[in-house]
C-alpha cells in the first residue's frame, strides 16, 4: 500500500511525558474510510494516541503522517493537519459564552475564512444533520449534555475534516443521552468518513467498526474485526477487560 | 454629646454646590480613569502571555509589581509634582490626577484579569487549537471574554476599593468630594458632620457605582444572563 | 547615620537617613493596625459565626459599615471632627492607628469568615458530635484548618495596610509620607519631587513586595498541597 494513500499512518512511535513513557512502539495504518475504535483501560494510553493525531501532543520517537502531512515536534504549522483531522472531546468544550451557531461559524470564519452567510449556511446545514437546528440560538448551557455533545459534532464537521477523533465522546454523558450521540455517530460512519473512536461501547464497535484496537500500557496489543476480537480475544489482558465491559 | 448642626452645611447655597460639584467631580474622574485603567490594565495583562516577547513581558509584570506594592498617594505625588519638572512640562493637575488615576488602577485590574485568564478551563484551548484557532485568536475570541465574566464582579469591588481612595486626589487641588467638605470645614468649623456627609456621599456614589456596573453587565455579557 | 552619608554623599546620605528613620513610624503603624484590626477582626469573626443573633447582626453592619466608609474618611473623622466635635485633643497617632485599626478589622473578619465558612459542615457536626461546645469546636477543629487557608489573604493584606497608612499624613502623622512631602517642598536643589518621591516609592515597595511575594509562596503552596 502507498503511504499518500493512507489517512494516518504511525510507525514506531514513542512518547514520554518526562521520564514516563505513555506510548511505546506504536504501528497504525488506517486507510481512508476506515472506522476505527480504540479500547483499553484507564490510563492505557488512548487519549494520548489520537491527541498525538491532530498535534494536541508531540510525539518523541517514530513518525506520524496524517493525510499526507508529516507530523513532528516542534512543528510551526500544525493548522495543516487539524483542518483535515476534526475532535470531539469527553466534556464538549463548546465554547460557553457563544450560542450554538455562533459556535459553529466562529471557527469557519477565522480558519477557512468563509463568509458569514456561507459560515452560516454550512452550520445550519451540520445542525439539522445532528438534527437539532432549532436550538441554534440557544447558549451550550442552556442545552442537555446529549445535545451538547452533537453540538460539538456538529462544530465539527463543519471545518469539512477528512477524519475524525472522539475521544469518549458519551462517558460524560447521563445514561439516558448515550444513545443520542451514538445514533448521530453510526450515521455519521455510514456517511463513510474515516473515524477513530476511544469508547467502551461495545455495541457501537459492532455495529460500525472495521477494526477494533486494544491498548495496554501504551502498545497497541490486539488489533482485529469486532466479530474476532469480541469472540475470540488473543490476548489475556484483553479478555479480562471484556469480562469486565461486558 | 450629641449636638450635631447639619443646618451649618444645608444653610449655605455655596456650600451645597461644592458638595455637588465635587461628587460630580469625583464620579468623572473615576469614571474616565476607571476606564482607561480598564483598558491599559487588559493590555497588561494580554502581555503577560508567555508568546509575548519577554522583554515586553517583564516589563509589564515589574511595572504590575511597581505600581500594586507602593501607595497612590505617592504615586500621584510624583505624577502631579515629579513627572512635569522630568519632562519639563506643566500640564494641569486634572490630568495628573486622571493619569495618576490611569496607571494605579491598571496594574490592580491587570492582575484580577490575568488570574481569569489563567483559571480558563484547558479544553476550551484544546478545543479553539482543534479548530484551527491561531492563539491570538483564541486569546481574543475564546479566552478573554470568558475571563473577563468570570473576575466581573473582583473587578467591580477592586473599582470600588479603589475609587474610595480617589480622595487624595484632593491633596493636589482638585476639587473633587473631598475638597469640597475641606472646603466648608474649613469655613464652618463643623468638621465631624461635614466628614459624616461626606461618608454618606461617598458611600451613594460607591453603590450608583455598582448598579451601574450591574447594567453594564447585563448589557456587555447576554451570555452570562441567559435563563438556563 | 554616618553610613549613610558615606554610601550616598553628605546630602543624599542625610535625606535618606531621614526618609528611613521616618519609615520606622510607618512601621510602628502598621504593626499596631495590624495586630489591633487582627485581634477585632477575630472578634468579629467570632461574632458572624456564633450562634446568637444579635452578635451576628452586629458582626455584620460593622464590617459592612467599615468597608463602605473610605479610609481617608475614617481619618478624618477621627483625626478632625471628633476632636473638633467634642473639644478634646486625639493625638494624630492614635486616629491614625483607631482609624486603620477599624479598617483594617473589617476586611480581615471577610477574609476569615470565607477560610471559616469554606471548612465543610462535616466538621462542625463531627465535633458537636463528640460533645465540644460551640468555642471548644471552634478552637480545637476548625480554626486550625481555616487558619491555613486564610494565611495567604492575610499576609497579603498586610500591602494593604502598609499602604494604608500613607494617607495618615494627612492628619498629620508624622511618618515616610509625610517626611518625603516635606523634603520635596523644600526646594532644595537635589530635592526635587522626582528624586524625593521614587526613593518613598522604592522605600515603600521595599516594605511591601517581600510581603507580595511571601503571600504568592504562600497561595502556591496552599494549592499544591
Ligand atoms: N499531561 C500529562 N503529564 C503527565 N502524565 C500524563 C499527562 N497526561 C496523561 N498522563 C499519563 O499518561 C497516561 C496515559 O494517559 P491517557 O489519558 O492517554 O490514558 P487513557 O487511556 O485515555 O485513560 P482514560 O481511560 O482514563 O481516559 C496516564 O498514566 C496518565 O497519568
Ligand atoms: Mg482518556
Amino acid at each position: 500500500m502507498n503511504k499518500e494513500n493512507l489517512a494516518i499512518s504511525i510507525s514506531g512511535m514513542s512518547k514520554w511525558y518526562d521520564d514516563f513513557k505513555v506510548l511505546t512502539d506504536i504501528d497504525l495504518s488506517v486507510t481512508f474510510g476506515e472506522r476505527i475504535v480504540i479500547c483499553g483501560p484507564s490510563g492505557s494510553g488512548k487519549s494520548t494516541l489520537i491527541r498525538c493525531l491532530n498535534h494536541l501532543e508531540e510525539h518523541q520517537k517514530g513518525s506520524i503522517v496524517v493525510d499526507g502531512i508529516e507530523l513532528y515536534p516542534g512543528m510551526k504549522n500544525p493548522e495543516l493537519v487539524r483542518r483535515t483531522v476534526g475532535m470531539v472531546f469527553q466534556s464538549f468544550n463548546l465554547f460557553p459564552h457563544l450560542t450554538i451557531l455562533e459556535n459553529c461559524i466562529l471557527p469557519q470564519r477565522r480558519a477557512l475564512k468563509r463568509s458569514k452567510e456561507q459560515a452560516r449556511e454550512v452550520a445550519m446545514k451540520f445542525l439539522e444533520r445532528v438534527k437539532i437546528p432549532e436550538q441554534a440560538d440557544k447558549y451550550p448551557r442552556q442545552l442537555s449534555g446529549g445535545q451538547q455533545q452533537r453540538v460539538a459534532i456538529a462544530r465539527a464537521l463543519c471545518m469539512e475534516p477528512k477524519i475524525m477523533l472522539f475521544d469518549e465522546p458519551t462517558s460524560a454523558l447521563d445514561p439516558e443521552m448515550v444513545s443520542e450521540v451514538l445514533d448521530t455517530m453510526i450515521e455519521l460512519a455510514l456517511s463513510g468518513i474515516t473515524m477513530l473512536c476511544v469508547t467502551h461501547e461495545m455495541g457501537f464497535a459492532r455495529k460500525v467498526a472495521d477494526r477494533v484496537i486494544f491498548m495496554d500500557t501504551g502498545q497497541i496489543i490486539e488489533s482485529n474485526a469486532p466479530e474476532t476480537f469480541f469472540s475470540q480475544p488473543k490476548h489475556p489482558r484483553a479478555k479480562e477487560f471484556l469480562g469486565q465491559i461486558l | 454629646m450629641f449636638d450635631f448642626r447639619f443646618y451649618e452645611i444645608w444653610r449655605s447655597q455655596e456650600f451645597v454646590q461644592a458638595l455637588i460639584d465635587g461628587a460630580l467631580t469625583s464620579f468623572w474622574l473615576s469614571s474616565i480613569g476607571g476606564c482607561l485603567g480598564f483598558c491599559l490594565g487588559l493590555m497588561l495583562a494580554i502581555s503577560q502571555e508567555k508568546s509575548v516577547f519577554w522583554g515586553i513581558r517583564y516589563t509589564a509584570r515589574s511595572y504590575i509589581e511597581l505600581i500594586r506594592n507602593t501607595p497612590f498617594i505617592v504615586q500621584l505625588f510624583f505624577v502631579a509634582f515629579g513627572l512635569p519638572l522630568l519632562m519639563d512640562y506643566q500640564w494641569s493637575f486634572y490630568a495628573s490626577a486622571l493619569l495618576a488615576i490611569t496607571l494605579n488602577f491598571s496594574a490592580y485590574f491587570a492582575e484580577i484579569v490575568r488570574s481569569g485568564i489563567d483559571s480558563i478551563d484547558k479544553g476550551q484551548i484544546e478545543a479553539s487549537k482543534a479548530l484551527c484557532l491561531t492563539k491570538r485568536e483564541t486569546l481574543m475570541d475564546i479566552v478573554l471574554p470568558q475571563a473577563l465574566v468570570k473576575v466581573y464582579p473582583s473587578l467591580v469591588s477592586q473599582f470600588i476599593f479603589l475609587f474610595l481612595t480617589t480622595g487624595l486626589v484632593s491633596e493636589i487641588s482638585i476639587e473633587d468630594l473631598t475638597w469640597a467638605g475641606r472646603f466648608i470645614s474649613d469655613r464652618n468649623f463643623r468638621d465631624f458632620e461635614v466628614f459624616i456627609v461626606l461618608t454618606v456621599m461617598y458611600m451613594a456614589l460607591a453603590w450608583l457605582f455598582k448598579l451601574l456596573l450591574q447594567l453594564l453587565k447585563r448589557y456587555a455579557f447576554p451570555w452570562a444572563e441567559a435563563e438556563i | 547615620m554616618n553610613f549613610m552619608e558615606n554610601l550616598f554623599g553628605p546630602f543624599y546620605g542625610n535625606m535618606i537617613g531621614l526618609l528611613l528613620s521616618a519609615t520606622r513610624y510607618t512601621i510602628y503603624l502598621s504593626l499596631a493596625a495590624f495586630f489591633g484590626g487582627g485581634l477585632l477582626g477575630l472578634i468579629l469573626t467570632v461574632f458572624k459565626i456564633s450562634p446568637s443573633r444579635i452578635l451576628r447582626w452586629f458582626a455584620t453592619g460593622y464590617i459592612w459599615l467599615f468597608q463602605s466608609i473610605p479610609l481617608l474618611m475614617l481619618l478624618f473623622l477621627l483625626g478632625l471632627g471628633v476632636p473638633t466635635f467634642y473639644q478634646i485633643d486625639i493625638p494624630p497617632w492614635l486616629a491614625a492607628g483607631t482609624a486603620l485599626t477599624l479598617f483594617t478589622s473589617a476586611y480581615m473578619s471577610e477574609v476569615w469568615r470565607g477560610a471559616l465558612e469554606s471548612i465543610p459542615t462535616g466538621q462542625w457536626e463531627a465535633g458537636k458530635a463528640v460533645g465540644l461546645t460551640f468555642m471548644q469546636n471552634l478552637c480545637w477543629i476548625i480554626a486550625p484548618q481555616a487558619f491555613r487557608i486564610a494565611i495567604p489573604s492575610t499576609v497579603g493584606f498586610m500591602i494593604q495596610v502598609i499602604k494604608g497608612t500613607s494617607m495618615a499624613y494627612i492628619i498629620d502623622y508624622d511618618d515616610l509620607m509625610r517626611w518625603g512631602k516635606r523634603i520635596a517642598n523644600s526646594q532644595l536643589d537635589g530635592a526635587e519631587p522626582f528624586v524625593v518621591f521614587p526613593i518613598v516609592a522604592l522605600i515603600y515597595f521595599s516594605l511591601c513586595f517581600p510581603l507580595s511575594l511571601w503571600a504568592k509562596h504562600l497561595e502556591k503552596q496552599a494549592r499544591d498541597s
